[in-house]
């Protein structure tokens, strides 16, 4: 049987029919990554012995009739900021290549208790912020549509990862759209769940208050089932939400019809770098929802603009309080990219960041206000396609080509879904709901999924 | 916040804050960071000016109940 190509539910029902065991998803998916990862650099450790253990346990506790749930016997793999015990977690950074963690991460500890099969971590930007760089010590993941092209960042090596159908869900973080604009990239499903709906405990931060965990994979379904394992009250973690968590496939194949669906059209209409088969593609979506039977208006939010400023603020200005001490001593230890973004919150001053913190109360409430009138927004995630990796394009400045990093701002779920290819790469959309509606998220996005007829459109192939 | 002041002024004053804050930028990577700057500067701006007194910030965030679910 060819298991890659299996959704995460689809794993499950082989597993417990028995025509397929954990054993042989982890080693199939093991012998993928020996194939496929020398040329794309998803991976920056493969935990191979780690990932046959939890695979015959997963076997032998469904043998006993103990059954962890939908996750179990699943392979997977976290980005290397998760913290794993006994396992090295580097942060793709110089700094910290040495680092081996006592504890897992909450996450990591989770999907481990579900019975999930750890396959190893995963490349990212340093400290999920500085890159692609070539001046770190493993190498940029490279774009499985095209190698040439960069993934988007900073969850690239997950992208990396699923995209080359490696694995069907590894984890990301998003600070600024460290989830949805690799997802984006690389045509997969990137949900930022609401901040506070996982926890953050033993993820190496960025930015506290930006900072959210969540996953990247294939479909739809496979981020609503690993959202279930992991959303829940942290009281460890300050910022975790003790607020109820839905089924979260419950409603997935419910439709549109009746939603309400707001476009905050300016943010990206009118944006100079945007791509014609960007908006084609939002466009295209929006007509599909309504024929589906949703009402979708353009909106007004506040320039998306001010958005990007109390983002980019609030990060810097977090980054380097965390940073400062490395940033004084070692400077010269982390890459060009990363000590410029880094060395940029030292300029940022008290005022500065107030301001960006009143301007995220007022974005904040204007979000709400919209979406007391709409059930979700559609707006884009990323206005081009992937840029070449020689064309490279500041992820920070005021002219990225991400439009992710709102949603970090006001904390409001959000969640990047194919829609289409231009040029052979893929092209999306973000779906925003209602704080800790990820159950309305998912229901759009599958519903986008369908509609755009993305699950037809042939994944890069590689040979083993 | 000032209007963005004239290149040499701005490269002055980008020099003086990585001074204040303990950080040695080598030669090699301040034109880079000088031109990160300016654009952060530029979006700086947009935020000062902008909000009254009685505007507070938010503690970490402001998640009033949206809508009717």
């Amino acid at each position: 049987m060819d298991t890659q190509d299996l959704s995460i539910a689809e794993m499950g029902r082989q597993l417990r029919a028995g025509s397929v065991t954990a054993e042989q998803l982890a080693r199939d998916a093991l012998a993928r990554v020996a194939a496929r990862d020398p040329a794309l650099h998803a991976f920056v450790l493969v935990t191979e012995q780690r990932a046959l253990e939890d695979a015959r346990r997963a076997d032998d506790a469904l043998k006993s009739g103990r059954d962890l749930g939908p996750f179990h016997g699943i392979p997977y793999a976290l980005k290397d900021i998760y913290d794993t015990a006994g396992i090295r977690t580097t942060c793709h950074s110089k700094l910290r290549l040495d680092n081996v963690p006592d504890a897992d991460s909450v996450v990591a500890a989770k999907l481990s208790a579900a019975g999930g099969v750890l396959l190893g971590k995963l490349a990212t930007h340093e400290f999920a912020l500085g890159g692609p760089s070539f001046d770190l010590p493993f190498p940029p993941a490279r774009n499985p549509w095209n190698p040439e092209h960069i993934t988007g960042g900073s969850s690239s090596g997950s992208a990396t990862a699923i995209a080359a159908r490696m694995v069907r869900m590894a984890m990301g973080s998003d600070t600024g759209g460290s989830i949805r604009g690799p997802a984006a990239w690389c045509g997969l499903v990137g949900i930022k769940p609401t901040y506070g709906r996982v926890s953050r405990r033993g993820v190496f931060p960025l930015s506290w208050t930006l900072d959210h965990c969540g996953p990247l994979s294939r479909n739809v379904e496979d981020s609503a089932i690993t959202l279930q394992v992991l959303a829940g009250h942290d009281p460890q973690d300050p910022a975790s939400a003790n607020v109820p968590v839905p089924d979260y496939r419950a409603g997935l194949e419910r439709g549109v019809g009746g939603l309400r669906i707001g476009i905050p059209r300016a943010f990206f209409a009118t944006a100079k770098v945007v791509q014609p088969e960007v908006l084609a593609g939002i466009d295209r979506t929006a007509a599909q929802l309504r024929e589906a039977g949703a009402t979708v208006e353009d909106i007004t939010l506040p320039d998306y603009a001010l958005f990007a400023a109390a983002g980019r603020v609030i990060m810097m200005a977090e980054a380097f309080a965390i940073h400062e001490a490395d940033m004084q001593t070692r400077l010269l230890d982390y890459g060009e990219i990363t000590a410029t973004r880094f060395g940029l919150g030292a300029a940022i001053t008290a005022a500065d960041f107030i301001h960006a913190l009143r301007a995220r109360r007022e974005l904040s409430d204007a979000v709400n206000a919209s979406l007391s009138r709409y059930d979700a927004l559609l707006t884009a995630s990323a206005l081009t396609t992937a840029p070449r990796f020689d064309q490279p394009v500041d992820s920070m400045s005021s002219a990225a080509p991400m439009q992710t990093i709102p949603f970090n701002v006001t904390g409001h779920p959000a969640m990047s879904v194919p829609v289409g290819l231009a040029k052979g790469l893929p092209i999306s959309v973000q779906v925003v709901g209602r704080p800790f509606d990820e159950a309305t998220v998912f229901r759009m996005g599958r519903a986008i999924e369908l509609l755009s007829g993305w699950e037809s459109v042939a994944l890069p192939n590689f040979p083993g | 916040m000032p209007e963005t002041p004239a290149p040499d002024e701005l490269a002055a004053e980008f020099d003086m804050l990585m001074r204040r804050a303990g950080l040695s930028i080598p030669d090699a990577r301040r034109s880079a960071m000088l031109t990160a700057y300016a654009d952060l500067r530029e979006q700086i701006a947009l935020l000062h000016g902008r909000y009254g007194a009685v505007h507070e910030p938010s503690n970490v965030f402001r998640m009033t109940p949206a809508g009717d679910k």
